[in-house]
């Protein structure tokens, strides 16, 4: 598994993902084999962690910063509270997966072990942050921030799969509900990967309107459609690129991932394809002239990044392959810094 | 983002704050009170959030839907506390679903009558908007519902709060911390309450119980976190000091201050066939076994000594303890009254006091018998008279020897005894007597069809061969009996032998020998081991013109078939 595809976690409860991916982050690809040894001391566990939760949440914050420049609407605490939603999640997913972790990412997991409690009072506090920040901002980042919450006590609890069922014959008219117990969409190949970019996409682009208490007006409506669909090809491509990676052991463990099917070479040429689909996306931002220049600007810069990393995929090692797509959002935060929104 | 209210800014900390004290508390399911807990957490940032909105409303229609949305986590509050509390300390029983339903009955109505826009003006009989210096919010003037629900709150809160009192002055560091923070986060929001409604607070209108609740989610996060409030909860203490009293093997009667019987346990149910449900509430002296002479042991300090009792296992001695039960007053409401089954204890002790005896005793005298002869012997060769007495010897220590097995059996704890129709026991022990003296007239009287365990044999064994061997008349004559009357056999084995020596029963009464009194063998021993084994008495009258007759009572087996007579 991999970051980005974890990252989405806080928010791809929207699309009935799953909010706890039973595997860990791909960063720690290269910790599995050779990062960490048995002489790992707690410095390298804590960077093991630092790159996990902390990272996935100040990547998620640049995001929704960089959403919130591209829709025009004032800055909000969207940022922060997707932010904190993302830490909080990603915080209590590795106490909660730590001893099925020790395998994959025995660094983070041995920090996780060790820190458990601690590490979930700080996820309780970051949601509860968050939460309390979009209580402040409306009813409508209410409503966003509390989805994440919701499934975690479904996920926590037993009865939801009884609620699940009880909810399956409503399954074709609610499929936000009936979706969350079985079939694991995780596990359904290419909807996993497609629901985690709707997921994010939809908390990218939904958080900056929703906490700015901005509606959505006909004449904004080209833009937000637009970025929406430039954040979930992006973020399809994030998720898959590492599984470039992860071919072997997805094979053999019988996940069904794009590498796995159609092979590397096929997914790459797969992958710019989507890749050329943000780019004509943008195109037609510019186009449209829906966004400034300097938003557009640091997406294509974010998108070059973006096609370098799909085109060295099987070329890079574990770790950088397991940050590098996240870094993409890094580089367009740093370009919109720098040329003023 | 817009400017919040001063208010709402502190509401905000208040939800974070308790908001994470519930998924920290909801996360600590299945432990006692966790879901209670989360209940009554998630009520509180319910309340304050929805404060919020209405804060920042604009319109007295919009504030007017968020306060009535208030209403939900308002009752939530006290329902969780009240069922947290009793589920922490351990009164889970009252925490059933049927308890729940009837306990939320006016909080659901209250949110009923909110979700139905307040018909009648139960709740508010007047809304304004008030502008203040920290917020713009709905003052209302409360209808009747207002305040039912106000005094209920207080009600459940009160009800909530004394099991938990009675924790804080518990001897248990952590528990005695956890209460404290658990009534200081409970304290502060009907403080702030409290003076809401005496008209305390400086800003009129304003309700600062959600406020407060920032104190309350800080003392529940510090509970949770520092004195591992869930993790650690008392509640298995009251169920496993219960546990103990039911499980405890010896029999406990709780007699009250008036004699009256207050409870009983598992086992003193069981040991003495008493049907719990009619026995307490009934005046100890008909329920408690042999309740004077143990009443008698808590006014004197006398050594305690074995009572005899009888129960479903027949006649057991039982040592009584007596405790009074004291409360904080140092006032005496009620005794615990325990049985302690001291019968295998007693029975140790006097075969090790006997089997001493055999040895230093008849052992001794035997083999001094033997040295003796057997230096005559050496003297001249030709003594037929010592050869037989060197016999004789040797062969009562082979027999001492065979009846020091038997009763060894009767002490093996992992030896288990059949059980058997009397007449068969009957008829063993009279073949075995016959043995002995073929002369012998051994007569059987009515003998019921009852079951009985085979140690009946042994006893009934050794009477008979000490009736014959003790006789001195040529034609030996021994005659069995028996008769039932309430599950007891009573069988009497009469011989018309010389009689026995007072001095040998009295020691058997007595329960213990000394080097100056003490019986000789050790048949009457194994007589009264195996009787008290079954739970038994023994008694010894002389008859006329001579003779013995020795009763030995036993209870009839309970999976014994109901007898005819033979």
């Amino acid at each position: 598994m991999t970051d980005v595809r974890r990252r989405p976690a806080a928010d791809d409860t929207m699309a009935n993902g799953p909010i706890r991916p039973s595997t860990s982050d791909g960063t720690a690809e290269q910790s599995r084999s050779h990062a960490t040894t048995a002489a790992a001391g707690t410095r390298r566990r804590v960077g093991a962690f630092a790159t996990a939760a902390p990272f996935t949440a100040v990547v998620a914050a640049v995001e929704v910063a960089i959403a919130t420049a591209a829709l025009g609407v004032p800055l909000s605490t969207a940022p922060v509270a997707v932010g904190l939603v993302a830490f909080s999640v990603y915080a209590a997913d590795h106490v909660a997966d730590a001893e099925g972790d020790v395998g994959s990412t025995p660094a983070r997991a041995q920090f996780a072990l060790r820190y458990g409690d601690q590490l979930m009072v700080a996820a309780a506090l970051s949601y509860g942050l968050a939460v309390a920040l979009a209580v402040g901002a409306g009813p409508a980042a209410l409503a966003l921030v509390l989805v994440p919450g919701a499934v975690w006590v479904g996920y926590a609890t037993d009865w939801l799969p009884t609620v699940g069922g009880l909810v399956a014959p409503l399954g074709d008219r609610v499929p936000r509900l009936g979706g969350v117990s079985v079939p694991r969409l995780k596990d359904v190949f290419l909807l996993n990967s497609a629901a985690v970019a709707l997921a994010w996409a939809v908390a990218v682009v939904a958080a900056p309107l929703a906490f700015a208490r901005v509606p959505v007006e006909p004449a904004h409506a080209p833009t937000v459609a637009l970025l929406f669909a430039y954040v979930a090809a992006r973020s399809f491509v994030d998720v898959e690129v590492p599984n470039v990676r992860d071919v072997a052991a997805d094979a053999a463990q019988g996940v069904s991932t794009l590498p796995v099917v159609y092979g590397v070479a096929e997914t790459r040429r797969i992958l710019f394809a989507v890749d050329g689909v943000a780019a004509g996306l943008l195109v037609a931002l510019v186009a449209t002239d829906a966004a400034s220049g300097s938003v557009v600007a640091a997406l294509a810069a974010g998108l070059g990044v973006s096609v370098a990393v799909t085109a060295l995929a099987d070329r890079l090692d574990g770790s950088t392959l397991g940050v590098a797509p996240d870094c993409s959002y890094l580089v367009a935060g740093a370009v919109l810094l720098a040329l003023g929104p | 983002m817009a400017a919040l209210s001063p208010l709402s800014v502190a509401l905000l900390v208040a939800v974070s704050v308790g908001l994470a004290a519930a998924i920290l508390a909801w996360r600590e399911r299945p432990e006692p009170g966790a879901t209670w807990l989360a209940v009554l957490l998630v009520g509180q940032v319910w309340w304050a959030t929805f404060l919020v909105f209405e804060l920042e409303a604009a319109t007295l229609p919009a504030k007017a839907l968020w306060y009535d949305v208030q209403w939900v986590g308002v009752v939530a509050v006290p329902v969780g506390w009240l069922f947290f509390a009793l589920a922490y300390t351990g009164y889970d029983r009252y925490v059933t679903p049927f308890t729940v339903a009837a306990v939320s009955i006016v909080p659901a109505a209250t949110v009923a009558v909110a979700a139905a826009g307040d018909p009648g003006n139960l709740l508010a009989t007047e809304r304004v908007v008030r502008e203040t210096a920290v917020g713009t919010f709905l003052e209302v003037v409360p209808g009747p519902l207002y305040y039912i629900i106000a005094g209920y709150t207080y009600l459940l809160g009160a009800v909530g709060s004394v099991p938990l009192l009675q924790l804080i002055r518990d001897d248990a560091r952590p528990f005695r911390g956890q209460s404290a923070a658990l009534l200081v986060g409970t304290a502060a929001p009907w403080a702030g309450s409290v003076a809401y409604i005496t008209g305390a607070i400086p800003i009129a209108g304003l309700d600062p119980t959600p406020l407060v609740f920032v104190v309350s989610g800080v003392a529940y996060l510090l509970a949770l976190s520092r004195f591992r409030l869930l993790t650690l909860a008392p509640a298995p203490r009251r169920r496993a000091r219960q546990l103990v009293f039911e499980q405890l093997h010896d029999p406990v009667f709780v007699v009250g201050t008036e004699g009256l019987l207050v409870d009983l346990n598992e086992s003193a149910a069981e040991a003495f066939g008493i049907d719990r449900r009619e026995a307490i509430g009934k005046p100890a002296s008909s329920t408690v076994p042999r309740y004077d002479a143990v009443r008698d042991l808590a006014d004197g300090d006398d050594k305690p000594r074995a009572i005899p009792i009888v129960g479903r296992d027949g006649r057991r001695p039982y040592e009584a303890t007596v405790r009074d039960v004291v409360d904080d007053h140092d006032r005496t409401s009620a005794s615990v009254i325990t049985f302690h089954d001291v019968g295998a204890y007693l029975g140790q002790q006097q075969r090790l006091s006997v089997l001493n005896r055999v040895f230093r005793h008849d052992v001794r005298t035997e083999t001094n018998l033997i040295q003796g002869y057997a230096e005559q012997l050496c003297a001249e060769s030709s003594d037929e008279r010592a050869v037989s007495v060197i016999e004789e010897s040797a062969g009562r220590i082979l027999e001492l020897s065979e009846r020091t097995r038997t009763a060894g059996e009767l002490f093996d704890p992992t030896q288990e005894y059949a059980s058997s129709p009397l007449p068969d026991v009957v008829d063993e022990a009279v073949a075995d007597a016959r043995e002995i003296d073929s002369g012998a007239r051994v007569e059987v009287g009515r003998v019921p069809e009852v079951t009985v365990s085979v140690v009946l044999r042994v006893v009934l064994e050794n009477l008979c061969s000490n009736a014959i061997r003790h006789n001195d008349r040529a034609s030996p004559w021994v005659e069995i009996d028996a008769t039932v009357a309430d599950a007891w056999v009573d069988v009497t084995v009469a011989d018309d032998g010389p009689g026995i020596d007072p001095a040998e029963y009295d020691v058997l009464d007595r329960g213990a020998e000394t080097p100056l009194r003490h019986g000789s063998g050790i048949g009457l021993w194994i007589v009264k081991w195996g009787v008290d084994h079954l739970g038994g008495r023994i008694s010894f009258e002389e008859r006329e013109p001579r003779g013995t007759l020795v009763t030995v009572s036993v209870p009839v087996e309970r999976s014994g078939v109901p007898g005819t007579d033979r």
